[in-house]
């Protein structure tokens, strides 16, 4: 998985997504497809894979719906095509961190993640699964408008690169609002990671391409490994401006969450948001030592829904908070006896 | 980013609406805002911010989805007609079905989709400018596939050769313009 590895810049940049749409020739989009057609697409798309090194199948129709919810709360599938109905299915390489959702919104949809920020890496990985796909498929193309998908704002390139940020100071210091309006000029977007206010939202942003068609891959990875670079390096900035003016404060909150982290029975979902949020920004200035990709883990792993899918018997959210208590717990445990 | 509108200018305002909790935000430049705050296209209770008044569309769940719907809607796909320029144009579109899927405009309109990758050629005209208030541009500028781009270095080459071959009968070579149409025979053979 991608979390639990140590990513590039991961002080501040969590993960980086990259995905393409593509789709098949001669086939309706998702909404007017039989159910005979959807199986065929599915079979054609793994047909390619299959035999190959790596690469696994799995009938995501067929999971119950806490295990697809997971994949979603991972960053692995969108919600849409966790939430979904009908035939689809999930073909992916462990190894490289690729996952290919084959009847999302359009038939096929590559993605590649990887901690920190990596867009060449994840560009590479997706790049190269679709060029299999090109060789062995029909793929829809048109010279004027690109890759053909099923919503024109995918049209072109079909890619879309999504780097999720960090960002403590730069919310602390109310730079967000300013920084939505920059990026919208350059036909980039920022997001929160959940759907409530920053407080609740662990600071957590993620930044991505808006534009697809007209544009070239090159020049938006470009434009978006730029200004990523810059607003890391203004959040670094930001973060050495708490850790001069209010360290013992900051100091405080940190070594008090991570009480909590260590001795707490029973951990609530925006609990561990707030406390992986404190504990990520008191790692990356050294007021703890701690590797900094455990609390992504802890963070991805503490999900409701992975929790129910990972430990069976799991139903009431009390029962989860206990458990996502221990599985923080197993976490600090295991980096203690590797030290 | 330009206007979603007219695409040409960029986008200095931004209008955020939630009707019963459908969540739509537009962006536009100033001339188009003030043109259809005139027109009454903002519904009453909405009202136009400037760029720094829009906080809440940030905390959308995922980039990759609500891209989508941020764009999806009667608002933005409802005036497909309009840039038909004549009556019986808009009827001659409006009567177009898809071929392969059956999609009319009239579905396109509904949720901003196209029902398979042909109607884009056969709405070609109708859809461009949509595609156009969405990116900007309305010609792709990225990759192609290996298969299509070989295919289209052959036709280029297939091009030049015919050219060189026609001013070589020109000339009386008859020796290169036999030469020429070898090398024809097994480009058109391999394509």
């Amino acid at each position: 998985m991608w979390y639990g590895t140590c990513g590039k810049e991961n002080d501040t940049a969590v993960s980086t997504r990259v995905r393409l749409a593509r789709n098949l020739s001669g086939y309706p989009f998702d909404g007017r497809l039989t159910e005979e057609q959807a199986k065929e697409i599915i079979g054609k798309v793994w047909a390619v894979f299959a035999g190959k090194d790596g690469w696994t199948f799995t009938d995501f129709a067929s999971l119950p719906a806490v295990e697809r919810a997971s994949y979603a709360e991972r960053h692995i599938v969108s919600p849409d095509f966790a939430k979904k109905s009908g035939p689809r299915a999930l073909i992916s390489n462990e190894e490289r961190s690729v996952y290919i959702m084959v009847l999302e919104e359009d038939h096929i949809r590559v993605q590649a993640i990887a901690a920190g920020f990596d867009l060449s890496g994840t560009r590479q990985a997706v790049t190269e699964a679709a060029e299999l796909l090109e060789e062995a498929l029909d793929i829809a193309y048109s010279e004027k408008l690109g890759y053909l998908t099923h919503c024109p704002t995918n049209l072109g390139t079909g890619m879309r690169a999504s780097v999720m940020l960090h960002l403590p100071a730069y919310t602390g210091a109310g730079g967000i609002r300013n920084l939505q309006s920059q990026l919208s000029k350059m036909g980039l977007t920022i997001r929160g990671m959940t759907g409530e206010g920053s407080a609740a939202s662990g600071s957590l942003y993620q930044i991505s391409n808006q534009i697809t068609l007209g544009v070239t891959e090159d020049g938006v990875s470009a434009k978006l490994e730029d200004v990523i670079t810059q607003i890391i390096a203004k959040e670094r900035e930001l973060r050495g401006r708490i850790r001069r003016e209010s360290l013992d404060a900051l100091s405080d909150r940190v070594m008090r969450g991570m009480g909590v982290m260590r001795y707490a029975n029973s951990i609530g979902s925006a609990e561990l948001l707030s406390l992986y949020s404190d504990l990520r920004l008191g790692t990356a200035l050294h007021l703890l030592e701690l590797p900094i990709e455990k609390l992504d883990e802890m963070l991805m792993r503490g999900m409701p829904n992975t929790i129910c899918a990972e430990h069976e018997g799991t139903v009431s959210p009390a029962d989860r908070d206990r458990v996502r208590a221990a599985v923080v717990r197993e976490i600090l445990d295991r980096v203690n006896t590797a030290e | 980013m330009l206007c979603e509108r007219c695409g040409k200018k960029d986008a200095t305002f931004y209008y955020h609406e939630n009707v019963n909790g459908a969540e739509k935000t537009y962006s536009l430049c100033r001339d188009c805002a003030d043109e259809m705050e005139k027109r009454g296209e903002f519904r009453k209770f909405g009202g136009l911010t400037s760029e720094f008044g829009k906080f809440e569309s940030l905390f959308a769940s995922d980039p990759f989805e609500t891209m989508d719907s941020l764009f999806s809607g009667q608002d933005l796909f409802g005036n497909l007609y309009a840039p038909m320029k004549t009556r019986q144009l808009a009827q001659q579109s409006r009567a177009k079905r898809c071929p392969l899927c059956g999609m009319t405009l009239a579905d396109f309109a509904k949720d901003g989709k196209a029902g398979c990758p042909t109607c884009y050629e056969i709405f070609a005209e109708e859809l461009e400018p949509t595609i156009g208030r969405i990116h900007g541009k309305t010609m792709h500028g990225g990759q192609a596939p290996r298969k299509f781009r070989e295919r289209k270095e052959t036709a280029e080459r297939i091009r030049a050769l015919e050219a060189e071959k026609k001013e070589a009968i020109r000339i009386e070579n008859y020796e290169r313009a036999a030469e020429i149409r070898d090398e024809l025979k097994n480009l058109r053979g391999n394509a």
